[in-house]
């Protein structure tokens, strides 16, 4: 409750603010008012003493009245000083004398127009003040924002839908292949939640895990920004699709050592790029898969072609040839460690953890204007992925195959170690000059002449040992040599 | 041979937990929108308060509502509330 007080309160802050500023620009206005009463200032008392002469030259003949017309005049001459002279004090609420004014008499023909007119000129500001022709600008910017909201609610709400129409259409197929369908992370006991996880108005997540070979599945629903407004501006520049990205985990032993992928040449080849395994194990650019009677959208990156000849199927081929438009990409690698990461120079780091993976990228149909039914056209792509999990297990390379491969992995690896040598004998360099200067240092803060002295001897002993060793090895190196 | 039949589960092998897409290594790559406009918002919104313009807060206020839109659900709401304040 204190926090919603508290949060009350600061919404109310910025308002006032707000409301303040207006004030100002009334106040602002009512300035100018003065400004110019400052100046009419003296207007203002010859109007009202011209109100007052005609009062005067009036009561002069009717002597009986003259007491209470002047008082009256003189009072209402004194509430006039009050309403515009508020700030200047009483000092000229006095009534004048009438010394003063007598040049005034000649005009009493023009005072009674000179007497409406202040009264009008109070009124117009307030009108102007209130016309629709100043505020065009917020009138403009609230339409945008209400503009922006709305697509929001629309665009949120279109990407429920279709999510919620992918899962209602996959449920039964992932809940006869897994133990746990949908979890979050958050229970204790690993209960299937039958839900997806939203993670964003636009990404949907479904983790299914329990089935044999595989360690887990991640599906990732991700849907096009339907709910930003700027997106769906963009969009119509340049039209995109909603993508499914499945990544299955396996087990270390249901699958052998080899790197594969499958998809649009434009996919593999930013996936070459970008991938870590794919740029180390497939150095060849990605072939034509028109041998195995793949359509020409499709290419081919393999580590090696025994490979290939393994996962070209028939099943695949049927699969691959009949969904080619669906597919983006199929990746199957034991040494998957995400996308290259950006290292800094200097910086030492250790092989990056690999996971034996399996990766689907599916479009879904209609580049953007996606129907709950272009989602249940994927179905068939998930019974695909399930084959492929199978597959994968079954799969196994024979003794050349593995011995190529190993091959690769220990080359792999070595160049690795050969770039990291540099670092690490810099790491290590560094490493020992500092050991020395803590010594030196040592050395030198040490008051006492003696102990200066010992150490000095036994820092010339130590360094007079790493000599000798060095030579020792080099004599062993020469003598290996002969 | 090796038809799809219903899942075999070893009781013995704990079920492996959902872990979410390790954003930790790369943050950058998830998409920096909100972040961006988040700054964006908070610089206008300087400048409209400094400089007295009122078409900056107007901008700013579009950047806190963009970047509302585009942000992940596991941020904090207050920070939200704050940043369209």
């Amino acid at each position: 409750m204190k926090n919603f007080y508290i949060f009350i309160a600061v919404l109310f802050i910025p308002w006032s603010f707000s409301v303040a500023k207006y004030d100002e620009f009334e106040d602002g206005d009512d300035i100018m008012e003065y400004d110019d009463n400052d100046f009419a200032e003296f207007e203002d008392v010859s109007e009202d003493v011209v109100t007052e002469s005609p009062q005067r030259i009036i009561t002069t003949e009717d002597d009986e009245e003259e007491a209470t017309v002047e008082l009256e005049g003189q009072d209402e001459n004194q509430e006039d000083f009050d309403d515009t002279d508020a700030q200047e004090g009483d000092t000229e609420s006095e009534p004048y004398d009438d010394e003063e004014f007598e040049g005034y008499e000649e005009k009493p023909d023009s005072s009674p127009s000179k007497n409406k007119d202040p009264i009008t000129i109070v009124n117009v500001p307030a009108h102007l003040q209130n016309s629709w022709e100043s505020y065009y600008m917020e009138i403009l910017m609230v339409t945008g924002l209400l503009a922006y909201i709305m697509n929001y609610i629309i665009g949120k709400n279109k990407n429920n839908r279709l999510a919620h129409a992918w899962f209602n259409t996959h449920r039964e197929l992932l809940e006869s292949n897994f133990a746990l369908v949908g979890d979050d992370g958050t229970n204790k006991e690993a209960t299937s939640t039958g839900k997806l996880n939203q993670e964003n108005e636009h990404i949907y997540n479904l983790w299914c895990s329990g089935r044999v070979c595989c360690e887990g599945m991640l599906i990732q629903l991700k849907f096009l920004k339907r709910q930003d407004l700027l997106n769906v501006l963009a969009r119509m520049m340049r039209p995109a699709s909603d993508q499914v990205q499945i990544k299955v985990t396996m087990n270390d032993e249901d699958m052998d050592t080899y790197v594969f992928a499958v998809g649009t040449r434009k996919a593999l080849v930013r996936l070459q790029k970008e991938m870590q395994d794919l740029s180390e194990f497939c150095s060849d650019k990605p072939k034509s898969g028109a041998k195995y009677g793949l359509p020409d959208s499709l290419a081919i990156l393999s580590e090696m072609g025994e490979v290939t000849e393994g996962m070209m199927d028939a099943k695949m081929i049927h699969f691959l040839t009949h969904y080619a438009d669906k597919i983006e990409s199929v990746q199957f690698s034991d040494q998957f460690s995400g996308p290259k990461l950006m290292q800094e120079e200097g910086q030492l780091t250790k092989l990056p953890e690999t996971k034996k993976t399996l990766l689907f990228t599916f479009n879904v149909p209609g580049s953007g204007n996606t129907s709950p039914k272009d989602m249940e056209s994927l179905l068939p792509l998930m019974s695909m992925v399930i084959y492929c999990i199978d597959k994968a297990k079954k799969f196994r390379l024979n003794r050349e195959g593995k011995q190529k491969a190993d091959k690769n992995r220990a080359r792999v690896e070595e160049n690795f170690l050969k770039l990291t040598h540099v670092q690490r004998q810099e790491a290590a360099q560094s490493r020992r000059e500092e050991k020395k200067r803590a010594e030196k240092e040592r050395i030198m803060n040490e008051e006492d002449p003696e102990k200066q002295r010992r150490l000095e001897e036994a820092a010339l002993r130590r360094e007079q040992k790493k000599l000798e060793k060095k030579q020792m090895k080099m004599k062993q190196i020469k003598v290996k040599a002969m | 041979p090796g038809p799809p039949s219903p899942p075999a589960r070893c009781p013995c092998h704990p079920l492996p937990r959902y872990k979410p897409p390790a954003t930790e290594t790369n943050p950058a790559l998830e998409d920096p929108t909100p972040d961006y406009m988040n700054l964006l918002g908070m610089v206008f919104s300087m400048c409209g308060l400094m400089l007295k313009l009122k078409w900056c807060a107007w901008i700013a206020v579009y950047c806190s509502f963009i970047s509302f839109a585009n942000s992940r659900s596991s941020e904090d709401t207050k920070q939200m509330m704050s940043s369209f304040m």
